[in-house]
């Protein structure tokens, strides 16, 4: 049986929801501190599924948004490429 | 020498581009998919009316407007990166280096999962992807499925299943967390879909619409809502029973559900197993700004529109020069919202450049009534709220970002 605890959030890195609540818990931790900590978000899919998820979590131990804040920065590549496309100017 | 590239062929993408090249300027169209239309390609719905809205169709529409006028269409091209360089835009792919001096970002939207245990099972889906499979790759998704979640889109993806044929056995809600919040309580659910009632095109939301608009009888009707649920187009809708567990070896076998109070607790020892091959999980839709973000674009979090949208005015301009917005990435709506809005934005690109009539100022003030007019129409909203989340980002940008004096330097 799987249980809450053990329930994946974070499906590239493999982060579970126990790890998350415990050190969002714990840390009382921005969501940057939170993927840092924990590498959710931090994966191939670069936190496409998993973003939306890790900003309810924070926001439910921690309630206050700053409006203007994007909680999970974005950073380039958007996409998953190889060295070879980023390193070389076309 | 391109004047514009636009990053998404969809309806806010071919739009755009069609408008811009109407005024004479030359687009390039770039997006990820190997075909132009973006979500329309999914889309297949009654209206109100009685006519079918076919999105198959309108994107044909749009791609042969677009080809018509020129507009150079790239499809199967990732852009990974956005960058300004002086009064120019450089867009980074995976094929290479683009560059322009106008860029209008029309990424759309993406969907949020409801994460549930054993939902990375093969076999567990979001709800948007049981939609492609469908209506995109004709893929029977399986036998015997089970929704998770019950929102606007569910509903609408729902009767698409039906109309293909694809057996959905239940619409449950998700267990409740600090992910799923209001997607796990009843009441809200109730509300959300009460506020749909008497614009549905189907029964599917006609069950008391007119009588339960009071708090009371609606806590009433929760409470003694029928353990097998209402029947939406034939599948029942169980708004008293919560997803506990997707189950199965290999692959979904069955999903263990609970039977919940009024505000979605869990009654203990209410648990049932019930049989299915595939699960959909509906969780909602977010703008996909990534692009509008690593370019610098400023952002304001308004929960009516979906999330954080970079900041935009309501001709689609966003505070970075040459860059603007259309589509769902600017707040969740109907694709025919995106085209209106993608006709904005190519309008203002166009007054930008300089192009157009003398006519360009009325024309763009035609186009954005047209959004209204179109907003007013629409049979059913993602966010019943959604003008209010227009006006606070109209307010937004008249408070930061308007500069009436350059604007008019900038239209002569």
């Amino acid at each position: 049986m799987t249980n809450i605890e053990n329930m994946i959030i974070c499906r590239c890195e493999e982060v579970t929801y126990g790890q998350l609540l415990s050190t969002a818990n714990e840390h009382k931790c921005s969501a940057r501190e939170l993927k840092l900590r924990t590498r959710a978000g931090m994966g191939f899919c670069g936190g496409r599924t998993c973003r939306v998820s890790i900003d309810k979590m924070i926001e439910h131990v921690k309630p206050n948004i700053t409006p203007g804040d994007i909680p999970l920065k974005y950073q380039p590549p958007v996409r998953p490429v190889t060295f070879g496309t980023v390193g070389e100017i076309k | 020498m391109r004047d514009v590239i636009v990053i998404g062929a969809g309806p806010a993408g071919l739009a755009g581009a069609i408008s811009c090249a109407a005024n004479g300027l030359l687009v390039t169209v770039l997006d990820e998919f190997m075909k132009p239309g973006g979500r329309l390609l999914g889309q297949l719905h009654q209206e109100p009316s009685g006519e079918w809205w076919n999105g198959i169709k309108e994107a044909e529409r749009l791609h042969q407007e677009a080809n018509k006028l020129a507009v150079d269409i790239r499809c199967g091209i990732s852009v990974y990166n956005l960058e300004q360089e002086g009064h120019h835009w450089h867009v980074h792919t995976n094929t290479g280096r683009l560059t322009a001096r106008f860029v209008l970002v029309a990424t759309g939207a993406a969907e949020y999962p409801i994460p549930v245990p054993g939902w990375t099972l093969p076999g567990v889906m979001s709800i948007g992807a049981a939609q492609v499979m469908t209506n995109v790759h004709r893929v029977q998704v399986g036998k015997k499925g089970i929704i998770i979640g019950a929102n606007i889109l569910a509903f609408a993806i729902l009767n698409e299943l039906q109309l293909a044929g694809i057996n959905i056995d239940r619409i449950v809600l998700p267990e409740k967390t600090p992910i799923s919040g209001k997607a796990a309580e009843p009441e809200e659910i109730m509300k959300s879909l009460l506020q749909a009632a008497h614009l549905a095109p189907s029964p599917l939301l006609r069950f008391g619409g007119r009588f339960m608009k009071h708090d009371w009888i609606r806590k009433l009707g929760l409470t003694f809502f029928p353990k097998n649920g209402v029947k939406v187009n034939g599948t029942p809708l169980q708004l008293r029973k919560a997803a506990v567990e997707i189950i199965g070896k290999d692959q979904v076998e069955g999903v263990r559900v609970a039977d919940t109070d009024v505000n979605g607790m869990i009654i203990p020892g209410s648990e049932t197993i019930y049989e299915a091959d595939f699960v959909c999980i509906a969780g909602g839709l977010y703008p996909l700004a990534e692009l509008a973000a690593v370019a610098g674009c400023p952002f304001q979090y308004v929960p009516e529109l979906g999330g954080h949208v970079p900041c935009h005015s309501e001709i689609m301009e966003t505070p970075l020069e040459g860059l603007f917005v259309a589509g769902n990435i600017t707040g969740i709506e109907s694709g025919k919202i995106a085209m209106a809005q993608g006709n904005v934005a190519g309008l203002s690109i166009a007054k930008q450049a300089g192009k157009g009539t003398g006519t360009i100022d009325q024309q763009l003030q035609q186009a954005v009534q047209n959004i209204r007019n179109v907003r007013q129409n629409a049979a059913i909203q993602f966010n019943p709220e959604i003008d209010k989340g227009r006006k606070k980002m109209k307010e937004l940008w008249k408070e930061h970002y308007a500069k009436g004096d350059e604007k008019f330097h900038k239209i002569g």
